[in-house]
């Protein structure tokens, strides 16, 4: 059984002519899994994030986490879970250290326990040395990694992240990716969302594609590029005579499609690393020479387009 | 419970450790009594009623009575002569006049009825009580002074008897004495003739009794805007949010938060009582149970209406105006800036209409008048039944996001 299990989950503001912010989405997430929820803003997925926290109440369906139902059993689930707002949700003129015991205060943490706790999830998100600064004198990266921080004092079996990263330095996105991996090496089952393709393509184990309140696909990285149907895409340009190279091209072993696009050739191939030498070797016989060439391996912003006719803007 | 209380904690640390909260909270106040208090007349003699007192016959008997006035514990005597004694009258500088006209020491010498005339404003609580006081002074003067001529010409009319006892010669000089000291009993020792000065002189009973109480009011609603400014950026920075991910519930949110500004409050008052009773000499311990009701009261009022300010406004802006429109009003009405026995009686209906002003009035009693539990306890209940209306109404409008 999946550690967090979502079925038919419906959100409807003011019904019943208001917005349909969550459209029957059902999923299941694995213990120890990284599972993202990627679509553009206004998707949907801090509505779904904000009912499986219990924030919200559905509308419609249920989903459990660790066997509790957000509907009838909200108390015991926020036992259970760790969220990180996307929001810096902390007291700016408190320090960090104070930050942490208060939250660990509100998470049931008290005496040799919580001092234990703040002191490890200080060492964790490396600001030990600034436990005595006030949050507002912080960097953004910095209190992104408070605000992390404080999800994972009362160690949650399940922790949601919600776009925790944005609006921060590439150094800090990278420290806080990382963070999150190790704790998915240490057994925690998490929830992300983004609306960044390469943090979902990287971070996660399985990925859930969100549109208008409407999950539409699900599956792994590599499932999910497959609905596009696709190989590697490769633009190419040559010095001269593009229309003739085109048709040599067609002839190498391994490319599947060649067209012409304005003032370049687009290649569909199963296996570019095996056919760029050959393009290269037939243009030299050709008496060509390649001046421009792309190789484009097929991606979730593909899936995307593919299954909405829109773009996943980053 | 235990989270709410932790919460409300934090609240009222996160505020006290704030600078401009110290400022708004106790600095501001503190001024604006001593500033009050000096214009309605300062400290001095704060317990008593000040008596403005112009002395034209100068004799014995006149000098006697303002001595007796001034060791009174009603009254304070401020010496005044012509027309320095109709300005303090006119500007409403003193509880009271009492002019001691020509010839007054004559009459209590002569056994005579004395006149005096007391310089009043009608209806006058203050003026009442110093008239009270003249009366009974002059009058035990003056009563002292016809004994002592009664006995005096009862010794004369019987020293002629050269035989009898002692005793004798005693009961006589007593059978003499009778009819001459109850035929001056019978009439009236003094006549006091009462006129008017200007309006409501004499109703204010120190400047800082007046100014303390009232400031603290008016102070209490205006930190209403430094708690609701910290619930509304909490509502939009999503820590609100994030404490219903934690074991809180709703209640204990709300609760913890109202309990936030109770506390902050409750301590704002007892650092402005505790400067009041130690430098302006405001007597806020005369009953320190009913004090304790009306500092629970005005932190009850305050709290919950800082939560239902917080809980309908949207954004800072919007708190701010709001509050300092309804602080003003509210303080102005209750009668924080100057006492409601001044006003019209449809001022005082409508401002009794407000918990502030029955709080205020219990205030001013425990200070002035030695009010104890039972004369405070109605002010207990309109307050408890305000901040009950308050606090349903901030618990409807209460949200966790905009």
């Amino acid at each position: 059984m999946s550690i967090v299990e979502v079925k038919e989950l419906r959100k409807q503001y003011d019904p019943p002519k208001g917005v349909l912010a969550v459209d029957g989405v059902s999923f299941g997430i694995e213990q120890g899994e990284i599972f993202s929820l990627l679509g553009p803003n206004g998707a949907g997925k801090s509505t779904t994030i904000s009912m499986l926290s219990c924030l919200l109440k559905p509308t419609g369906g249920d989903a459990t986490v660790a066997g509790h139902s957000v509907v009838s059993d909200p108390q015991a689930v926020k036992e259970t879970i760790g969220v990180v707002p996307q929001d810096i949700a902390l007291y700016p003129d408190m320090s960090a250290r104070e930050n942490l015991v208060f939250w660990g205060r509100m998470y049931g943490l008290s005496g040799d326990e919580l001092k234990r706790r703040v002191d490890e999830v200080l060492e964790l998100i490396t600001l030990v040395d600034r436990q005595k600064d006030r949050v507002d004198k912080f960097s953004g990266g910095m209190k992104r990694r408070v605000n992390i921080g404080v999800a994972l004092l009362h160690k949650p079996k399940v922790l949601y992240l919600d776009e925790p990263t944005v609006g921060i330095d590439p150094q800090s996105r990278r420290s806080i990716l990382d963070g999150i991996l190790a704790l998915r090496d240490q057994g925690m089952t998490i929830l992300y969302t983004t609306h960044y393709m390469a943090e979902a393509q990287e971070l996660s184990d399985r990925i859930a594609i969100v549109d208008h309140g409407k999950m539409i696909a699900v599956g792994t990285h590599e499932e999910l590029v497959k609905i596009v149907g696709e190989g590697a895409r490769v633009s190419a340009r040559v010095d001269h005579y593009l229309e003739g190279m085109a048709e040599r091209w067609r002839e190498v072993k391994g490319v599947e499609k060649v067209e012409i696009e304005e003032d370049e050739a687009v290649l569909l191939t199963e296996d570019p690393n095996e056919v760029l030498p050959r393009l290269f070797e037939a243009a030299a016989t050709a008496g060509s020479r390649i001046t421009e060439i792309n190789v484009t391996e097929p991606n979730l912003e593909m899936v995307f387009l593919h299954l909405t006719g829109r773009a996943l803007r980053e | 419970m235990k989270l709410a209380a932790i919460l409300a904690r934090k609240d009222l640390l996160e505020t006290l450790r704030d600078k401009l909260s110290f400022v708004f909270i106790l600095l501001m106040p503190l001024a604006f009594t001593l500033f009050f208090g000096l214009l309605f007349g300062g400290g001095g003699n704060t317990d008593k009623l000040p008596l403005a007192v112009w002395d034209a016959d100068g004799g014995a008997a006149a000098k006697q009575l303002v001595a007796d006035l001034d060791k009174s514990s009603v009254v304070h005597v401020v010496v005044k002569q012509g027309d320095e004694f109709e300005t303090w009258m006119a500007d409403e500088r003193a509880a009271a006049g009492l002019l001691v006209p020509k010839g007054y020491s004559a009459a209590v010498a002569s056994g005579e009825q004395a006149d005096l005339t007391i310089v009043s404003t009608q209806g006058s609580n203050g003026a009442a009580t110093a008239a009270s006081a003249v009366r009974s002074l002059a009058g035990e003067q003056v009563t002292v002074e016809l004994a002592s001529r009664a006995a005096a010409e009862a010794i004369w009319t019987t020293r002629s008897m050269r035989s009898g006892s002692q005793e004798t010669v005693v009961v006589q000089s007593a059978a003499e004495a009778r009819p001459v000291v109850a035929a001056a009993l019978a009439r009236p020792a003094v006549s006091t003739r009462v006129v008017e000065a200007g309006a409501a002189a004499g109703q204010t009973p120190s400047g800082f009794i007046l100014s303390s109480p009232g400031m603290l009011v008016n102070f209490i609603l205006f930190s209403l805007m430094t708690a609701g400014i910290a619930l509304i950026i909490e509502r939009q920075n999503g820590t609100l949010q994030r404490l219903m991910t934690t074991r809180l519930r709703r209640w204990e949110l709300i609760g913890g938060k109202a309990a936030g500004m109770f506390l902050l409050t409750f301590v704002q008052q007892i650092l402005l009582m505790g400067v009041a009773q130690l430098f302006f000499g405001v007597d806020y311990l005369r009953d320190p149970v009913a004090l304790f009701l009306m500092m629970v009261s005005l932190s009850l009022v305050a709290s919950t209406l800082g939560l239902l300010l917080a809980s309908v406004m949207k954004s800072e802006q919007a708190l701010i105006a709001t509050t300092v429109l309804v602080s003003m009003a509210v303080a102005a009405m209750s009668g924080a800036w100057f006492p409601l026995e001044i006003t019209g009686p449809t001022f005082q209906t409508v401002g009794h209409l407000l918990p502030t002003a029955w709080i205020l009035d219990g205030l001013r009693g425990i200070v002035v008048r030695g009010f104890d539990v039972s004369d405070v306890l109605p002010a207990f209940g309109v307050s408890v039944a305000w901040a009950a209306g308050f606090f349903v109404l901030a618990v409807w409008r209460f949200r966790l996001s905009d």
